[in-house]
This record gives structure tokens, sequence and C-alpha cells, in this order.
């Protein structure tokens, strides 16, 4: 197995600890009624959780049906990142993203509108600073805290010393996704297997962030759930491998899972979700002989 | 009787052409070997062929559905590949004819590209079937085009003009493809892959694979004809739109199947006539079946140094064939030259 380049998916520079470490600190601003986004994920944050009459404007690929869960609102304004589609808007509050459309986010501050840049995350811990930081850019909104505290209770078993932990049984699991894409112990994807109990096969391969497994070694490894990720619904390529009649075994006896498309772009949405579902197929594959 | 008379003037091979073709015979089940050895993998080569087709052992698995069904297929489309060259230049009379140099392979990557993203017909026949189509007018057009007997820069002519706007027309379907992948995957098209192929992929392609060679060798007399030129072959009986159409059916048949299922892989269909030519007596006829081996040869040999190559991605098969057929072509145009400036 070929370890590949740390992508995208780097960690995080010291200075996001302090940022965090600041918002920590800092007042609580009044809540926003005119909230614009810059970035996919914080639209689908605000499309889900926060009352539409807050919201003015969100990117255009929260209205592409492959990301778009509901009608997005009539009056919300759809933007491709410039920074001239958000001033006649005269948000009070604009969203951005750690990296996504920081030209227009620079341009908007220079402005004088408040800009608000919400780290992303890469692992459960950042998924937890990202989610104070989103409260605190926000104001206080009950699904959000609901879904601090679901992922508060789900990351606290693994925190305790469990006295029995050598007695339990810990299936193993690989993840397969486009263009033989595998991922290793660096990754948030490794974090959710891991915290429901498998072994991830890729970080034993001591792959630390993304690596490529090829079919045969999918085969040689002998991983008890075979994991794929994202939908596989329009055809390309780069999905041939998880079509391959060689992993039809897999599938047809319930070894196997999908991890949602949106744990790629918005963890927050999707990785609390995820992590139960792996829970209770852990527990399946536990129970069979 | 007119052909059994003509077949009958077949010139005889010589014992070192006999020596050549023996030793090519010898040489494939020797590169199947190797291609099944190969992989990230180690496998216990013998136990897994012993083990047998149902075992559950995962050499067994390795061998027999990820590893022999690649091997196949390189096999095949080599085969594929390399006779639908050789009727290429023997019904153009051209030696720079080749499917993917005259936009026949892209015609048929951009008509499976239109059903796999697009998906209007759905059916795993329909795959094939218009990657057929695709090739046939790609073809056609360059036949067209060109005209029969073409002067060679006529034909490279058109056949590059169709190709271009083809290449062209395939990396427009890509970009408004609804697939997070698409743009990625024009090397794909452009370039092949036989990675992550299965049985499913071999079955597919192989009965049109079938039909395409039966066409093709069903018209080798008339190609053999062809060579003494265009009146002499009317005068031999094979006057009329029957026989061309016939090659230009097996021509789609062939590479349209092969692209449709490992994308478009280049230079094969040219350098495989080439290098079994003098070995066959310069006669068309032999020279499909022989550039079928060579081709079937040559691209599993490819596959072998694709699968032997550790980086971070695949190296593409087309890329590996490039590399053997560009320098090849250079050769061709410099003694192309020589002969012209004697």
């Amino acid at each position: 197995m070929i370890a590949v380049g740390r992508g995208y998916a780097g960690r995080p520079p010291a200075a996001r600890w302090i940022a965090a470490l600041l918002f920590a600190i800092a007042l609580p601003a009044p809540a926003a009624e005119r909230i614009a986004s810059l970035n996919l994920c914080l639209d689908q944050i605000l499309l889900r959780w926060v009352p539409p009459q807050r919201i003015v404007s969100v990117t255009w690929l929260s209205a592409e049906a492959q990301y778009r869960n509901a009608p997005i609102p009539e009056h919300v304004a759809l933007n491709r990142a410039q920074a001239e589609e958000l001033i006649p808007l005269q948000p009070d509050l604009v969203l951005a993203g750690q990296f996504g459309a920081q030209r227009a986010a620079a341009r908007l501050e220079e402005m004088g509108f408040r800009v608000v840049r919400i780290p992303d995350a890469y692992t459960l811990e950042q998924l937890q600073t990202q989610l104070g930081a989103l409260e605190q850019a926000l104001g206080p909104l009950p699904p959000l805290r609901a879904r601090q505290q679901q992922l508060a209770e789900l990351l606290a078993p693994a925190r305790q010393k469990n006295p029995q932990a050598a007695d339990v049984k810990h299936p193993t699991a690989l993840i397969l996704s486009a263009n033989n894409i595998t991922y290793g112990s660096g990754m948030l994807e490794h974090q959710l297997l891991t915290r429901a109990g498998f072994i991830n096969l890729a970080a034993e391969q001591g792959i630390d962030q993304l690596g490529r497994v090829s079919l045969e070694q999918v085969i040689a490894l002998q991983p008890d759930l075979l994991v794929f990720y994202g939908g596989a619904q329009d055809f390309a390529i780069a999905h041939l491998a998880e079509r391959h009649p060689v992993l039809k075994r897999y599938i047809d006896s319930g070894r196997s899972y999908r991890l949602p498309e949106a744990l790629g772009y918005c963890p927050a949405l999707a990785a609390v979700d995820a992590l139960e579902q792996l829970q209770q197929k852990r527990a399946e594959l536990v129970q069979q002989p | 009787m007119r052909l059994n008379s003509y077949s009958r003037r077949e010139p005889n091979l010589s014992n070192s052409h006999k020596f050549f073709f023996l030793l090519l015979a010898c040489a494939l089940p020797l590169a199947l070997l190797a291609a099944l050895a190969s992989g990230p993998v180690k496998l216990d080569l013998w136990q897994a062929i012993t083990s047998g087709w149902h075992s559950d052992n995962s050499d067994a698995v390795i061998l027999w559905q990820l590893r022999l069904p690649r091997a196949a297929l390189a096999l095949l489309v080599g085969a594929a590949l390399g006779m639908g060259g050789a009727a290429m230049q023997g019904m153009l009379r051209n030696p720079l004819a080749e499917p993917a140099l005259l936009g026949v392979s892209s015609g048929a990557a951009l008509a499976a590209i239109l059903l796999l993203y697009y998906g209007a017909v759905s059916g795993e026949v329909a795959l094939p079937l218009l990657a057929i189509l695709g090739a046939l007018l790609a073809v056609g057009s360059v036949w067209l085009l060109a005209g029969r007997g073409a002067s060679a820069t006529r034909l490279v002519l058109a056949g590059v003009a169709i190709n271009a706007f083809l290449s062209a027309l395939m990396a427009l379907a890509l970009n408004y493809a609804p697939s997070m992948f698409a743009m990625q995957e024009i090397v794909f098209w452009l370039l092949g892959s036989l990675a992550n192929r299965g049985w499913d992929q071999v079955l597919l392609a192989l009965p049109f694979m079938l039909v395409g060679a039966v066409m093709l060798v069903l018209s080798r007399n008339y190609l053999r004809a062809l060579s003494l030129g265009e009146s002499t072959a009317a005068s031999l009986g094979f006057s009329g739109r029957r026989y061309p159409l016939l090659v230009l059916f097996g021509i789609a048949f062939a590479v349209g199947s092969s692209v449709a299922v490992a994308g478009t892989i280049g230079f094969i269909g040219l350098v495989v006539p080439h290098l079994m030519r003098p070995l066959v007596g310069q006669d068309p006829g032999r020279l499909l079946w022989a550039s079928a081996l060579a081709g079937a040869l040559l691209l599993l040999l490819a596959d072998i140094l694709v699968l032997n190559t550790v980086g971070v991605q695949e190296l593409r098969i087309g890329a590996v064939t490039a590399f053997i057929g560009a320098p090849f072509f250079f050769w061709l145009i410099v003694s192309g030259r020589r002969e012209m400036s004697l």
C-alpha cells in the first residue's frame, strides 16, 4: 500500500488553536439577522439549523441537486463567492471557510462587513472546535447545541478506560473510496471507525493520511467490514473498483457500509449519524458467528 | 472457386519466419504467466492455480477473479487493436493508418462517454453497441473525407482532423457530465486502463470482438487483392461496396468493443502490423492474424510493465504503448524521407 500526499487535509497550524481560544474568551456578538455564507458546508449548516428568515445568501453549489436536501427559500440569493454579489444584500454576518473565497472575504472585511472564518474540521476534536466557533458567531441555536452534546456523548466513552477492553472484539474495517483511495490514521474517517470499535486496516499498514489500496489488497487483507465512501449514483470510472464482482460477497453478506458523501465536505452534518451507524454495524458483525 | 484459386497463390512462409511465429506463440503463455505473477500482493501462484476457480482462498480469488480477467482483457484488446490496425492499413493501403491515430477510437470513446455519463439508454449490451456505432461513424468519416487510396498526407490530415474534433467533443462531454470525477476521467478515455476490470467486462466485449475478427478474416482475400491495386481487385471480382463495408464493420466491431471496456489505447494498431509485415511476406491476409497475435503479446507486456511500476498514481497503459509507438513512428517518418530522397 502506498501512502500519498497529505492532500488538502493537513493538520491545523498552532495558529488555529490560538484562534479557537480567542473565540472562546471573546464576548458573544449580538445574534446576526442577515447571514451570508461563502462556503458549501456553512451553507448546509445554515439551511439546516438557522431559521430561513435570518439567511440572505448561500453559494450556488447548495442549489445543485447533488447537495440540495430541501428547496432553497426564495428570498435567499445564490452567490458565486464574489464580494459584489453580497454588498447589495447588506449582510450583518458573512461566514467564510478556512481556505476558499478568501479574496471575497478580505474585500468584504475591508468594506466594514463582519466576516467570520470558521475553521475546517478534519478530526473529531476539530469538529468540536468548529461547532464552538459556529455557536460563537451565530449565537445560541438549539440544533447546534444538541449536535455538540451528541458529539460529546459519543466521544466520552472512548476516553474512559474500559477495564474489559481486552475482551472486546474488534472487527477489522477498510475504506475503499473512489479511485481506490483509503483513509489512514490521521483522518476523521479513521477516528469514526476506531470509535465505533473497528480496527482500520489502512492505519495498520502505516498509512497516516490518504493512501491507495488495490482490489487485490482488499481481498488479501480480508476486512470484516468493507466501507465505501460517497454516492456512486453517477457513473464514473473512479467507482469501477467498488462495482467489481469480486466484492459482491461483501455486499451480499451485509459486510459493507457506505459513508455518506456529506462526511467528506461537511462532517458537522454527517459525522454523528455515521458513527452511530458504524457502531450498529459493529454490533451486528460481532453477533455473527 | 475464385477465392480458392486466389488463395492457392498464398506465399509460403520460410523456415526462419516459421521459427519467429513459433517463438511468438511460445512467448504468449510465458507472458501470461508473468502477468499472473505481477501485482501488489505476493501470491503463491501454484497453490492459487490448484485451489481452483471456486475456492474462497484469497490467493485463488485474486488470481481467478482479478488477475486472470485483466490479463484476458489485455490479450483480447491487444489482438483486436492489432488486427484492426492491420485491416485499416490494408484497406486504406497506407502504412500510417491506425485506429487511435485516425479517430476511430475517439469515435468509440465519445459514444461510450455519452452513454455512460448521460445514460439515455440503459442496459449493458448498449455500451459496446454504441461504441461500435461511434467507431463506425469515425472510420466512415475518415474514409469518405480522405477517399480510398488517398495519399498518406491526405489520409493523416483527415484522420487528425476527425480525431481532434472527436477528442474535443469528449472533453466537452466530460466537462458537463454530472460526476465529480468527470474531468479527471478524460485521462482514462484518452490513455486507456485495464485496472479494476473483471470477467463482466471481458464477457461484454468478447462476443463483439469475435464478430469483428470473423468479419476481418472473411475479408482477407479482398485485402490481398486490394494490395495489387483497386482495379486489379475489381477485376478479381472484389468490386462493389460489400467488401469495403465488411472491413469497416470488422474494424468498428473489434476496436469499438475494445474502447468501450478499456478506453483508447494507441499505437498498438500502428506498430504491430509494421513489425509483422516482413514476417508474413507482405501478405495482408496473413498479416491479420499475425497482428492479432503480436498485438495481444505487446499489450500484455505493456500491462506487465504497468503492474510492476511502483508509483502513487497508476501508470496508464496508453502512455506505455505511446512510449513504444512514438519512437517507432519517428523511425517510420525518417525511413519514409530516406526513401523519397533516393
